[in-house]
């Protein structure tokens, strides 16, 4: 069994002292207000007592951590009372990502998570082990869960030699490729797959160039902008409404909050929203432009691994044999320049909140996505199928009935604030025939050979990719509307878990006959998947997750 | 296809009678509190719930199927919104029989069928006699050993 890096021990120990000396300063504050003989003076002595026996603790769950490799699971042990320890066996792994944040960067330190289907959270993390063991342990966990699955003499052959070489993984960015790259000339074939003929272990797939980067941070909204800028409002309220009265001034706003007239007022709350929009927006960007800062995908045997960002490092790795769906994702702005991004997902919980999808390539021109997605999955160029036609007239009525909710708000405004003309709302229903439209015209299936490929959304326009043999269940959906049109939903689960922001795949609205002769594709090509790969695992092939 | 107990419909019908019951409740505290409501209203709101509740629940039960197919488990239920789902018996995880205190009392259970699945990963079959549900439950399993799938999620 190993340890972690020896300045684990100093970081638990601050961690734990930090967290143990509120203990007696909360109890001694409480209890000196209600007994005598409890003085406020003992503070300071208590504070240090209560520090020291944290940084104690910490030092001894330091002692206490240990985690090894084994031929079989990667074990942990860790608890310094109560004792857990931890085996997971390498054919359950997911993925194995590696952290770094700017202090560890400079330290040469990184945090390691496993990640298993099950569970909220990572199975197993160690906090703080030196960027080399953290390399060799990824590169290890992944050569293992390679070697459970595979038992073709190929494979073993290429495992053999890569054990003659001492610590091959070497980490991306000592690619010999990386000195030529410059910012301003990016070399078209960087992003094309290919074949990397000097190392035969690590093929290089993508790697995100400096335009693809700052085209992507532009045309990228991240809620967590809003989310930041919301909170940061939230703590310095004051200053934050001075500085946007002041920035208001200029073309007219109140001299300050208390004196305005109506008009003075109109002007802030205007100047307002735009300062607001335009800082979430840069935030946004920041943030995407510091995320995926010089991303890069390779494929090692195996499994895919990727590294990005630019104060915080991820690297991580995705098993290809564990990869549940793919998907296309676009923005009408991204449409317009003909861009695209790529995310695979898997059951596991990733680095990112976003669950178990990972970005594989965040931003390429649309062709090359497409057909990186293509070499990914072996799927055919699909030729969508649109839904009904009906269903374009009943996006149109529940548009209709939105912006009639929005019409009556209106007028109940009016009724209680001084707001004339209440009717100009009505505008909103002009945008209801394009809404319908657009909602329409990006909806489309194709129910393939191997795969079933769904898409959907107009703002944020997904081309899900799913393999028959990832469906875990399939379900015909028909509210008491869309059975008076004859219509129905197809909803195809898969074990990925993205489902917070990103909802299942579902063909919506297509004609019932439609949607059970998918329903019923989708079952017997499971099967049939099934059989096959089944065969193929006797005769000693390995066959890809598709 | 296999229809569920008919007493399950009494189990439904319980379960509408509390939801007026909390609603008449709540219509009582308005009364008392905030604005005062008509004695006659308050209880056609509530008699309106409860026959709704129940119509809700004959119907519900009406639609609600189950059976056991070659590959799959597949169920048909809903009133609003109806659904057919398969779910093939490679995908089921773990099988569990579950009873409340009410499902006891009527000598039901109920068996839930879980799949890795993100959405509908559990589905749940009530109002089965125990009997039934334990067999089912043994079914399921044996099927879903039987037709195991080594893709490891």
């Amino acid at each position: 069994m190993n340890r972690l890096h020896p300045f684990s021990a100093v970081v638990y120990a601050l961690r734990y002292g930090l967290l143990w000396l509120w203990v007696p300063f909360f109890l001694v504050t409480a209890l000196a207000g209600t007994v005598a003989a409890v003085s406020i003076a003992w503070l300071p002595v208590v504070t240090a007592l209560g520090f020291l026996f944290g940084a104690a603790y910490g030092i001894v769950y330091y002692y206490r951590f240990e985690y090894g490799i084994t031929p079989d699971t990667f074990d942990v042990a860790s608890g310094v009372v109560a004792r857990r320890s931890r085996e997971i066996p390498y054919r359950r792994i997911q993925n194995v990502d590696v952290r770094q944040g700017v202090l560890q960067r400079v330290l040469g330190l990184a945090v390691v998570t496993v990640e298993t289907a099950g569970g909220g959270n990572s199975e197993a993390a160690l906090q703080l082990v030196s960027k080399s063991e953290a390399d060799r342990l990824q590169h290890q966990i992944r050569r293992r869960t390679a070697g459970v699955d595979a038992d073709d003499p190929d494979r073993a052959t290429s495992e053999a030699s890569e054990d003659g070489r001492p610590l091959d993984d070497e980490p991306l960015d000592e690619q010999p490729s990386r000195v030529d790259r410059t910012p301003e000339t990016p070399p078209a074939s960087e992003t094309r797959p290919r074949r990397e003929p000097t190392e035969p272990s690590r093929k290089r797939l993508f790697a995100l160039d400096s335009r693809e980067l700052l085209l992507y941070s532009l045309t990228t909204l991240r809620p967590a902008a809003l989310a930041a800028v919301g909170f940061l409002f939230f703590f310095a309220t004051d200053t934050i409404l001075d500085f946007l009265v002041t920035l208001s001034q200029p073309f007219g706003g109140p001299q300050d909050l208390q004196t305005g007239d109506t008009q003075s007022y109109g002007v802030l709350t205007v100047v307002s929203m735009i300062n607001g929009i335009v800082i979430t927006y840069l935030v946004s960007v920041a943030y995407t432009f510091a995320t995926y800062y010089d991303f890069r995908l390779g494929r090692v045997d195996e499994d895919f691994v990727y590294e990005r960002g630019l104060l915080q490092r991820y690297s991580g790795s995705i098993p290809a044999e564990k990869v549940q769906s793919v998907t296309i994702t676009d923005n009408p702005l991204q449409r317009l320049i003909d861009y695209a991004g790529l995310w695979v997902e898997t059951a596991g919980y990733g680095p990112d909140s976003s669950g178990g999808s990972q970005s594989a390539v965040p931003m390429a021109r649309a062709a090359h996505v497409h057909r990186f997605a293509e070499n990914l999955t072996h799927v055919e160029t699909p030729a969508f199928a649109s839904p009904s036609p009906i269903a374009r007239r009943r996006y149109l009525v529940r548009y209709s009935l939105i912006a009639a909710v929005v019409v009556a708000a209106a007028l109940a405004l009016a009724q209680v604030a001084p707001l004339e003309r209440w009717y100009l709302a009505a505008v909103v229903f002009a945008a209801v025939p394009p809404a319908a439209h657009l909602r329409y015209v990006h909806l489309g299936y194709y129910v393939g050979e191997d795969h079933l490929v769904i898409r959907r959304g107009f703002w944020r326009r997904r081309t899900t990719v799913i393999p028959y043999f990832r469906i875990q269940t399939v379900s015909t959906r028909r509210s008491v509307f869309q059975r008076r049109l004859g219509i129905a939903s197809l909803v195809v689960d898969t074990a990925s878990s993205r489902t917070l922001f990103w909802d299942t795949p579902t063909i919506y609205d297509v004609d019932l006959e439609d949607a059970r002769g998918a329903h019923r594709t989708g079952r017997k090509r499971l099967q049939s998947a099934l059989r096959e790969r089944a065969r193929a695992d006797d005769a000693g092939f390995s066959v890809d997750f598709t | 296809m296999e229809s569920l107990h008919p007493r399950i419909r009494l189990l439904w019908i319980a379960q509408t009678a509390i939801l007026a019951a909390v609603l008449g409740a709540v219509l009582v505290a308005v009364d008392r509190w905030l604005v005062p409501v008509p004695t006659a209203g308050l209880v056609g709101i509530v008699a309106v719930a409860a026959v709704l509740g129940i119509a809700y629940a004959v119907r519900l039960y009406q639609i609600w199927q189950f059976e056991l197919q070659g590959d799959a488990l597949y169920l048909e239920r809903g009133v609003i919104t109806f659904v057919e789902t398969a779910v093939p018996f490679v995908r089921v995880q773990h099988v569990d029989t579950q009873f409340g205190p009410v499902e006891r009392t009527l000598g039901l259970s109920s068996v839930v069928v879980y799949t890795a699945g993100s959405r509908n990963a559990d589905v749940r079959i009530p109002g089965l006699t125990p009997d039934r549900a334990r067999k089912l439950q043994d079914t399921l399993r044996e099927l879903a050993v039987e037709s195991e799938a080594d893709d490891a999620v």
